[in-house]
């Protein structure tokens, strides 16, 4: 345990003097997209309010995503690259199990405080515009983020251990956009009642679940999926990413 | 027994599995030695011998297919973390932590380790110190040189205290001046008493600084003695050459004289008929060098040069596998 909270320790002492650099990475795109489609357009009357509602968390959620996948994935290749520096944290004493939990919880604390930075930033970008019902029941705001960041960050763990760094343009473009377009970020899941069972296939994106718990955390006015499928989804999904990922961390390391 | 061997390594063997179209290797084929508590020990063999995967399997980070490793006493296997609190490994590829300076990657290694804060700081700073790495604490690592960086990855190694040392081709790369350095300081540490094993594919390294050596070639221990043993292990154990302008031929006498295990002519660049250039594997017993003079004279030849030396690593090696080292 020692060397569990040391590892962690290293990371968030590391990540805290990036943290301009980490915030502005993940937050750039959420915080643009929302002054376009939160303040912009509806003033030009091109979106409705509603629109605006349903953005705010999924935009948290797709922030969480990218600051969990990025948190992960993007050390784990310098990690596992040619200098080898895991080798280091192979070489504590800790399990290789250890060594990989440690890295998903230090990328869920990054994708948990972009998540809690972006909601009032976006907050604040709508301000002047009216009609936009954003009310965070902390109670269930918090643990939707903490289990949205341990998701996030063990499927950033299962994708940098299985996908070689040099593909990982390839990864941005042809896995986490679709994702994103298809993550119920800006319709609701229940809205998709329209597409009939086809909405059933959303369900094998986990960011659906993301969506849909920030969705009861932040809009409660906002219908969201069934309490029970929400949860199960999102543990689910976290429980098979650690899984995963820790399995093909411990064969990329230890050979 | 108190004491276990610092090392104990019993029949080890790894094979990498097939991979696609990449057949599977058999990179360590039953190995075995042990090392002393406080021994300075090499592997020395060319690169792809299985020295680097041995040094893995010891060090937990590669798992072996056979056989058994302890650690002072420790089953790297069956007790890995156990093993990793007894060993410190310096890597072939430096890979110190980017995101860290000198100081914090030695006292953040010692957090790992679970050192209290008092503990850590002091033995960073004595590290520091001692491998004149101080001016740098504060630097990123990838700012340093090379020869420090390996600096900085063996006070990283000794921050907690490792009852052995491993060194992966430590002097590879380095300049002539860094790796007389760093030679100097692992002499110094193994004088303060580390048991230290070190992995070279440089005869002179191996020589000058392993107390016992195993040469290691396709994944076995071709033989393992002290370096001076090796040598003396060669037929004859010393090597005799001479120059003489002579008028008649001086190789078949000397070939016949006891104590001549083996000899050659070398080529001479002269171009003087009368000149003889001689290589003599000898045996270099009693009387030998008299009985060779005395033929030299009563053959009536003028002796230009004689010389006697002692073999070196490097013919041990041509001799084991009749190759030079592949680098």
């Amino acid at each position: 345990m020692t060397a569990f909270l040391a590892l962690l320790r290293r990371d968030i002492v590391v990540a805290s003097r990036n943290a301009l650099m980490l915030l502005t990475a993940s937050l750039t795109q959420p915080v643009l997209v929302v002054l376009v489609f939160g303040n912009i357009l509806p003033r030009l009357h091109l979106v409705s309010d509603e629109f605006r509602a349903v953005m705010v968390p999924g935009l948290m959620s797709i922030t969480m995503l990218m600051a969990g996948v990025q948190g992960v994935l993007m050390p784990l290749s310098t990690d596992l690259g040619g200098s080898r520096e895991v080798d280091e944290r192979l070489l504590a004493p800790i399990s290789v199990l250890g060594v990989s939990i440690q890295k998903v919880v230090a990328g869920a604390i990054h994708a948990g405080t972009a998540g809690l930075i972006a909601l009032p930033a976006m907050m604040l970008l709508m301000h002047k515009v009216t009609g936009v019902e954003v009310h965070p029941r902390w109670a269930l705001l918090l643990p939707g983020v903490v289990l949205s960041g341990l998701l996030s960050a063990s499927f950033g763990l299962t994708l940098g251990t299985q996908v070689q760094p040099r593909f990982a343009g390839l990864l941005f473009a042809v896995v986490l956009g679709p994702l994103m377009l298809f993550g119920c970020a800006y319709y609701p899941w229940m809205g998709l009642a329209v597409l009939g069972p086809v909405k059933y296939v959303f369900l094998l994106n986990p960011l659906v679940f993301m969506s849909e718990a920030m969705r009861m955390a932040v809009t409660p006015d906002v219908p969201h999926m069934p309490t029970p499928l929400l949860v199960g989804g999102l543990v689910g999904f976290t429980v098979l990413f650690v899984v995963l990922g820790t399995r093909s961390f411990a064969r990329r390391t230890i050979l | 027994m108190s004491t276990s061997p610092a090392l104990v390594v019993e029949n080890l063997t790894k094979t990498y599995p097939a991979k696609g179209k990449a057949p599977a290797v058999e990179a360590v084929r039953g190995l075995s030695f042990s090392v002393e508590a406080g021994e300075f020990f090499g592997l020395l063999g060319p690169n792809g011998a299985g020295k680097s995967t041995t040094l893995g399997c010891i060090t937990t980070l590669v798992r072996p297919t056979g056989g058994r490793i302890l650690v002072a006493g420790v089953d790297v296997v069956a007790q890995p973390i156990e093993a990793r609190r007894r060993l410190a490994v310096v890597p072939q590829t430096r890979n110190l932590d980017r995101d860290l300076t000198v100081r914090e990657v030695l006292t953040y290694h010692g957090r790992y380790f679970g050192l209290p804060a008092a503990e850590r700081e002091a033995r960073a700073d004595r590290l520091m110190t001692e491998l004149q790495i101080t001016e740098k604490a504060t630097s990123k690592p990838l700012t340093l040189s090379g020869g420090m960086q390996q600096r900085v990855m063996i006070a990283r190694a000794l921050m907690h205290d490792p009852r052995v040392l491993l060194l992966d081709e430590p002097t590879t790369g380095l300049d002539p001046q860094a790796r007389r350095q760093l030679w100097e300081l692992l002499q110094g540490l193994h004088k303060r008493g580390v048991t230290i094993i070190l992995t070279t594919h440089y005869m002179e390294e191996a020589d000058r600084l392993c107390q016992r050596l195993a040469i290691v070639d396709h994944g076995r221990i071709l033989t393992l003695d002290t370096p001076d043993n090796l040598k003396k292990s060669l037929p004859g154990g010393a090597i005799l050459d001479l120059v003489a302008r002579t008028p008649q031929p001086l190789l078949p006498t000397l070939a016949a004289l006891a104590g001549v295990v083996r000899s050659e002519r070398l080529e001479d660049a002269s171009g003087d008929a009368t000149k003889e250039r001689l290589r003599l594997f000898v045996d270099a017993g009693d009387g030998l060098l008299d009985r060779v003079l005395s033929v030299v004279k009563s053959a009536g030849a003028d002796l230009d040069h004689v010389s006697l030396m002692a073999p070196s690593l490097e013919d041990v090696y041509i001799h084991l596998t009749g190759k030079d080292l592949r680098e």
